[in-house]
């Protein structure tokens, strides 16, 4: 994938860049409103990481610019400004999705892995992992050719330890992901323990080797053995 | 009591007691005045008889005219008393009755003989001038005392309507409300200062609530971004190979720590914005649709803590923001699910003018006056006690009343519509 961070804050620049630069893709950055004004201008992305309140100028003036441009990059808004109107305002201007900071840079992944699945593919909404194959638009999963049932959270748990797959999942994040922010779940996360079970254990009898790895206290890897 | 009654009061009382005192002394000195009128009267009658006496050497014949008498009687020397005046009995023999009189009891000598002469005048006439003049006086005294009374209660209110005009937008007076207070025009002195003092102080309230709102508003919002750049630092930190039990524990504590930490950020924020009334987009809500969508929703914690939930719906619909709607229930929800017992109970009983939360808990009653204040949780709780704050700041926005009660040692929060 080749993304475009635009940040100004210095050091999740960098976290972020790690993250993602780690599998792969290539990531470039822009520090403010002229720089990414620029890139845009003269490149294309797959998705571009997106500030709100940069230095020199809006967010969305960006997205006013590359809309008039006609151009097709997934855009994801990260924003520290939980407000709805910016979201809907965001969304309107043609942005995909809209993440409020702080997040955790497993659901940043994992957003910006469907954004670009979305528009790269057009229609083709499958995921292949080794012999797991998914249809994200019908929600179906195949191991090896033989349908799997999942439950709805065991599928969606599935597509986001693939997108982030080689990395450590908090348990949190994977919370957070699972049922959104808006419950307040306290800090106990055990119940979700028992999904990742299920899920290991159904991946496992569909003849699946055993990718998810219990990293204890911090959470869980899923790794290509 | 009132400003006004109390000063009535005060006035009539004082005023009363003045004017019965200047009665009183009127009436004596006009007393005064008539009976030395009379006197005088009496004392040229006594010289016009001295006068006959001394150029005629005889008495003068007695007479009966003009409401005045005149007698005399001889009297030997050692049996006089003196002259003097004094009040007495006046017999009208025409209209043939008894009226006050004045006399006046004097000797004289004629031809030797000692004679007692004594002056009688009638004091009717006196008596009653006196009398028309005291009631003259009784009457403006009792006018007076009313045109005082009106005066005061009608003068007064109208004079004090600026006052309870700004009384009464004093009592109104909302921080949160876009309205300010206005000032009613007022042509005395006292309460143009009084209104201009209160726009000042209002005003100057306004703004400080402002700066304080907008502080609590930028220091959340700034928090934000060392909060992501914690978060993304711990997410980074986990991918390097190699922790201990003991290190991972520790990380998981500072992801909680953070958490709990944009959380807090996430709901002050919130709670600014529904005091701003900052969040629109009313729709009709399904309530009922919502209720079984949480119950859904939160299947798996109920689950996990073996939590059993009845919901008792009947459709009703109301108008409220979508994004508000769900964080009313799920604080609710949460909340009933948090504070309960382990194989616990939730009633959700849902009607047309009520929505009821029961919920089955370890925790006696709860004080119902702190219960919906900022930041007051029991010690156990884990949450930041904001959920009930912010639920009923919802309920607020939409003229829901929020309560809670404990009954049956169930606590119930009960939305009424």
């Amino acid at each position: 994938m080749k993304l475009l961070l635009v940040e100004d804050e210095q050091s999740l620049r960098k976290s972020i860049l790690a993250y993602f630069s780690a599998e792969g893709n290539i990531c470039e950055i822009a520090c403010d409103y002229h720089a990414a004004m620029e890139k845009i201008n003269l490149y294309s992305y797959d998705c571009i990481l997106l500030d709100l309140s940069l230095p020199g100028g809006e967010g969305m003036e960006i997205l006013r610019a590359l809309k008039k441009m006609n151009k097709n990059d997934g855009v994801l808004i990260i924003s520290a400004r939980h407000s709805l109107d910016d979201k809907v305002d965001g969304l309107n201007l043609g942005a995909d999705d809209y993440l409020v900071k702080p997040f955790h840079l497993s659901e940043l992944q994992a957003r910006v892995t469907a954004i670009v699945r979305r528009k790269s593919f057009d229609g083709n909404n499958n995921i292949v992992f080794n012999e797991i194959s998914i249809d994200t638009q019908a929600m179906k999963v195949k191991v090896s050719a033989t349908p799997l049932i999942l439950t709805k959270k065991e599928f969606d748990l599935l597509v986001y330890f693939i997108a982030n797959q080689r990395k450590v999942v908090t348990k949190n994040a994977i919370a957070e992901h699972l049922w959104g922010d808006e419950i307040d779940l306290s800090d106990d996360f055990d119940f979700i323990y028992t999904h990742i079970k299920n899920l290991r254990k159904k991946l496992v009898e569909a003849g699946c080797k055993d990718y998810i790895k219990s990293m204890y206290g911090v959470g869980y890897k899923f790794e290509n053995l | 009591m009132k400003l006004a009654s109390q000063y009535n009061r005060v006035n009539l009382f004082v005023s009363l007691i003045v004017l019965l005192l200047t009665g009183v002394i009127y009436y004596l000195v006009i007393h005064f005045i008539l009976t030395e009128k009379l006197d005088k009267d009496l004392r040229i009658e006594e010289d016009e008889i001295r006068a006959y006496v001394s150029t005629y050497h005889k008495l003068p014949l007695p007479g009966d005219f003009q409401d005045q008498k005149v007698a005399y009687r001889p009297v030997k020397e050692d049996d006089t008393s003196g002259r003097k005046f004094s009040n007495c009995i006046y017999l009208n023999e025409k209209e043939n009755k008894e009226e006050p009189g004045r006399s006046l009891l004097t000797y004289i000598v004629v031809n030797k003989q000692l004679f007692e002469v004594t002056v009688v005048k009638s004091r009717l006439e006196a008596e009653g001038l006196g009398k028309l003049i005291f009631l003259i006086t009784l009457g403006i005294i009792a006018f007076l005392l009313l045109v005082l009374f009106l005066l005061n209660r009608f003068l007064l209110n109208s004079l004090w309507r600026p006052f309870y005009g700004m009384l009464d937008q004093m009592k109104a007076f909302n921080l949160a409300d876009k309205n300010e207070i206005n000032a009613e025009f007022s042509k005395i002195d006292e309460f143009t200062e009084l209104n201009h003092a209160v726009l000042l102080m209002s005003q100057r309230v306004k703004q400080d609530y402002k700066e304080l709102k907008s502080f609590t508003d930028n220091a959340s919002h700034e928090m934000m971004t060392p909060l992501a750049v914690i978060n993304s630092k711990l997410d980074t930190l986990i991918q390097t190979a190699g922790f201990s039990d003991q290190q991972g524990e520790l990380i998981e504590d500072i992801y909680l720590a953070v958490g709990r930490l944009s959380r807090l950020s996430h709901s002050l924020l919130l709670l600014a914005k529904i005091e701003n009334n900052l969040i629109k987009n009313e729709e009709l809500i399904d309530l009922k649709e919502l209720l079984s969508q949480k119950a859904r929703q939160f299947q798996e914690l109920l689950q996990s803590n073996e939590i059993s939930i009845s919901l008792n719906l009947e459709a009703k619909a109301v108008s409220m923001s979508k994004y508000l709607a769900d964080i009313l229930l799920n604080n609710l929800m949460s909340n009933a699910i948090r504070h309960n017992l382990k194989s616990g109970h939730i009633d959700v009983l849902l009607s047309a003018d009520q929505l009821i939360f029961s919920n089955t808990s370890i925790a006696t009653a709860l004080e119902e006056t702190r219960t919906f204040e900022r930041f007051n949780k029991t010690s156990s709780s884990e949450g930041m006690g904001l959920g009930l704050a912010i639920s009923r700041e919802i309920c607020n926005l939409y003229g829901f009343k929020l309560d809670y009660q404990y009954e049956n040692e169930k606590h119930a929060f009960i939305i009424s519509f």
